[in-house]
């Protein structure tokens, strides 16, 4: 049984980061209708602000996530302003490769500046509680406790909040945004921040239990991909129910069957939601 | 039109200037030798075929700054021409094409056994001598003349390694290690050895390394059979997660580590040589203390701000070091055969401080000969053992 409760942690510690990962990509997919291929590589850039405030300026976690989450939400913007922008009117294939751009430019310049060697990036809560045989790392606490109240936090400002309705409504309907007034520029970089400091926010968390370098994006980003497929493209409940679901579907995947057919169980069962449900899980109006 | 035709004089003028210059300055200087590498220089690996090209070039400029290397009447500099295969043996194959046609490399380094097979394919034909970074004893002995397989195959370390594993912690085995063509080899070898000496494997649960997010789920899945002594290994430094979550999970057994996996490397990823305690693998060059492995690690530590070489610096930096003493030995830096058939000779020229692992010869099939060393954690601290002392006990 201890066993099993284990698997139900490592789920949710997955399950979590999965899902702010995907919740970041589903955000832009309102705004641009394409898959942002960048956003594991923004990802990526998030864990290597965090780790260089902290080991290299010698700040503490805490600030550096606040530094990072800032960092990567003006790189976001960045990007907004000076690529996806100028696209705004042309085909998607432009966006979609201006994306890949992108991300081999942010790897490389990674790369280059800092080498492709693993660092490890440190954490004050190395606690390790252990309760009724269940091994359970403080950080994994942090983890899944920090991305779901960022979640509900998310969920929150754009239900209750009129900047947050805006973001709503431009994924819903961008000619009905325009009509009654949302200014769709300001619209597209906040949502472009918001989606780089969750990206950020989910490397400060996840990098202590993993290894932080250049190419850690794409671990990720394909698991993301899956996701917002699984949930719906654009659905927001669907990038966190998916992300669970791929995080369990792997835990438990992979104690109980093999750990080498862990991606396998997970795309068949994408394929098996895909065909009860060809759009997905939560689909709305989005395409 | 006019305007145009000036432009295309001056052009032309300022061509045969620099043609002038260009031939006025060979004439002077060293002639250049082309060495081929191909290697991961991006992607997941690109760490380790970094540190194996920066074995390379540390060589070269060295040769280079003493003013070349002498063959015959000519004097070369040496020219690293390096080009980036991701891990693939497809692109290996492509890339060697390449620097045989268009660099006329005579020699092409690799860090991999696929890369070596896929090359391979074609080496005697083109007349390039394959110097291979990989411990996969196939590479040489499937017959292949123009060859070299620079490290000592990982075969020579099973046997010593149950020993140690075995009297220590017991019987049982988990197989945690990565799922790569290398990691499966060793699998498939290492398995019939721990089982001759009386184990048991009690779970095969190989991970791939470099696509997990997170290795709880496969390492409690190899926990929950409760074996003695835990099989891992891959790239140093997700190595050390694995071991780092094994101890987080309540394993208190030892470590049969791959030589792909440097200990000193992976106990900064794992918290420190205690999380390692009882484990055995290959030894870091740092702890080497032999005059040749300390004056290059010396020499390494200066121009690197202190960091310590990885085996993949000090044995490309050999390897080069190697080609370049067998050229001369040979009186051809073109011939791959006949530098082959020089490679013994000019090990014996071959100065300590250029040979930090202490090569002893190449055997017939073009395998590098050497004793090496074997590390085990005990209290905490990294004992060396020869293989041939473990073996007498």
């Amino acid at each position: 049984m201890d066993l099993f409760f284990q698997q139900v942690l490592n789920g949710l510690t997955l399950g979590s980061i999965y899902g702010l990962v995907a919740l970041g990509l589903t955000l832009v997919y309102g705004i641009l209708h394409v898959p942002n291929f960048a956003h594991g590589a923004i990802y990526m850039v998030g864990a290597y602000v965090s780790y260089l405030t902290m080991v290299d300026l010698g700040y503490n976690y805490w600030v550096a996530m606040a530094c990072a989450a800032a960092a990567v939400a003006a790189l976001s913007v960045l990007c907004e302003r000076l690529v996806f922008n100028p696209l705004r009117d042309a085909p998607p294939i432009h966006d979609k490769i201006a994306a890949i751009g992108i991300m081999m430019f942010l790897e490389a310049a990674v790369q280059m500046q800092w080498g492709a060697e693993f660092r490890r990036m440190p954490t004050p809560y190395t606690d390790i509680f252990n309760i009724a045989g269940l091994t359970i790392p403080a950080q994994r606490v942090l983890i899944i406790m920090g991305a779901f109240s960022l979640m509900a936090v998310l969920h929150l400002f754009l239900k209750k909040t009129m900047t947050g309705a805006t973001i709503v409504a431009m994924a819903q309907n961008r000619e009905g945004a325009f009509l009654v007034g949302i200014d769709a520029n300001r619209v597209a970089m906040m949502t472009f921040a918001i989606s780089g400091a969750l990206a950020a926010v989910g490397a400060t968390l996840f990098a202590p239990i993993n290894l932080v370098y250049p190419s850690m994006g794409h671990l990720l980003i394909m698991k993301a991909f899956v996701i917002i497929i699984l949930g719906g493209m654009g659905s927001i409940p669907g990038a966190i129910v998916g992300g669970l679901i791929i995080g369990f579907t792997e835990a438990f995947g992979g104690f109980y069957i093999s750990t080498d057919y862990k991606d396998i169980i997970a795309f068949a069962l994408l394929v098996v939601i895909l065909s009860v449900k060809p759009t997905g899980l939560f689909t709305k109006g989005v395409r | 039109m006019t305007s145009n035709t000036t432009i295309k004089g001056l052009f032309r003028r300022l061509a045969c200037a620099g043609a002038i210059a260009l031939a006025a300055g060979q004439a002077l200087a060293n002639e250049t030798l082309n060495i081929g590498f191909t290697g991961p220089l991006s992607g997941g690996a690109a760490l380790y075929g970094e540190n194996t090209l920066h074995g390379l070039q540390m060589a070269a400029d060295e040769i280079n700054d003493n003013g070349g290397f002498a063959v015959g009447n000519e004097t070369y500099d040496i020219k690293i021409v390096s080009l980036d295969d991701k891990y693939s043996p497809s692109l290996a194959a492509v890339n060697g094409k390449r620097l045989v046609q268009q660099y006329r490399t005579p020699v092409i380094f690799t860090p991999h056994s696929g890369g070596t097979f896929a090359l391979q394919a074609f080496n005697e034909r083109d007349n390039f001598l394959l110097m291979s970074y990989t411990s996969v004893p196939t590479v040489t002995e499937k017959g292949n003349k123009l060859t070299v397989r620079i490290p000592p195959t990982f075969t020579g370390y099973l046997k010593p390694f149950t020993k140690i594993a075995m009297d220590r912690f017991g019987k049982k085995l988990g197989i945690a290690n990565a799922t790569h063509d290398y990691a499966k080899y060793w699998t498939k070898t290492f398995v019939p050895v721990w089982e001759a000496a009386g184990g048991t494997v009690v779970a095969d649960n190989p991970m791939d390394y470099n696509k997990s997010a997170d290795f709880y789920t496969g390492v409690s899945k190899v926990l929950a059979a409760k074996p003695d002594v835990l099989f891992i290994g891959g790239a140093s430094e997700p190595t050390g997660l694995v071991a780092r979550q094994a101890r987080e999970l309540g394993f208190k057994g030892g470590f049969v580590i791959m030589d792909q996996a440097k200990i000193g490397e992976m106990a900064k990823v794992a918290g420190g040589l205690k999380a390692l305690e009882g484990s055995v693998g290959v030894v870091p060059l740092v702890d080497y203390h032999t005059p040749g492995s300390d004056a290059f690690v010396a020499k390494y530590e200066k121009a690197n701000d202190g960091a310590a070489p990885t085996s993949e610096v000090a044995f490309n930096y050999f390897g080069l070091y190697a080609t370049v003493a067998a050229m001369q030995a040979a009186g051809s830096v073109d011939d791959a055969g006949k530098i082959r058939a020089a490679m013994a000779k000019g090990l014996t020229t071959l100065s300590a401080e250029h040979n930090p692992y202490g090569v002893e010869t190449i055997d017939d099939k073009g395998g590098m000969v050497v004793d090496p060393n074997i590390a085990v954690v005990e209290n905490g601290k990294i004992k060396i053992e020869s293989l041939s002392e473990v073996m007498a006990d």
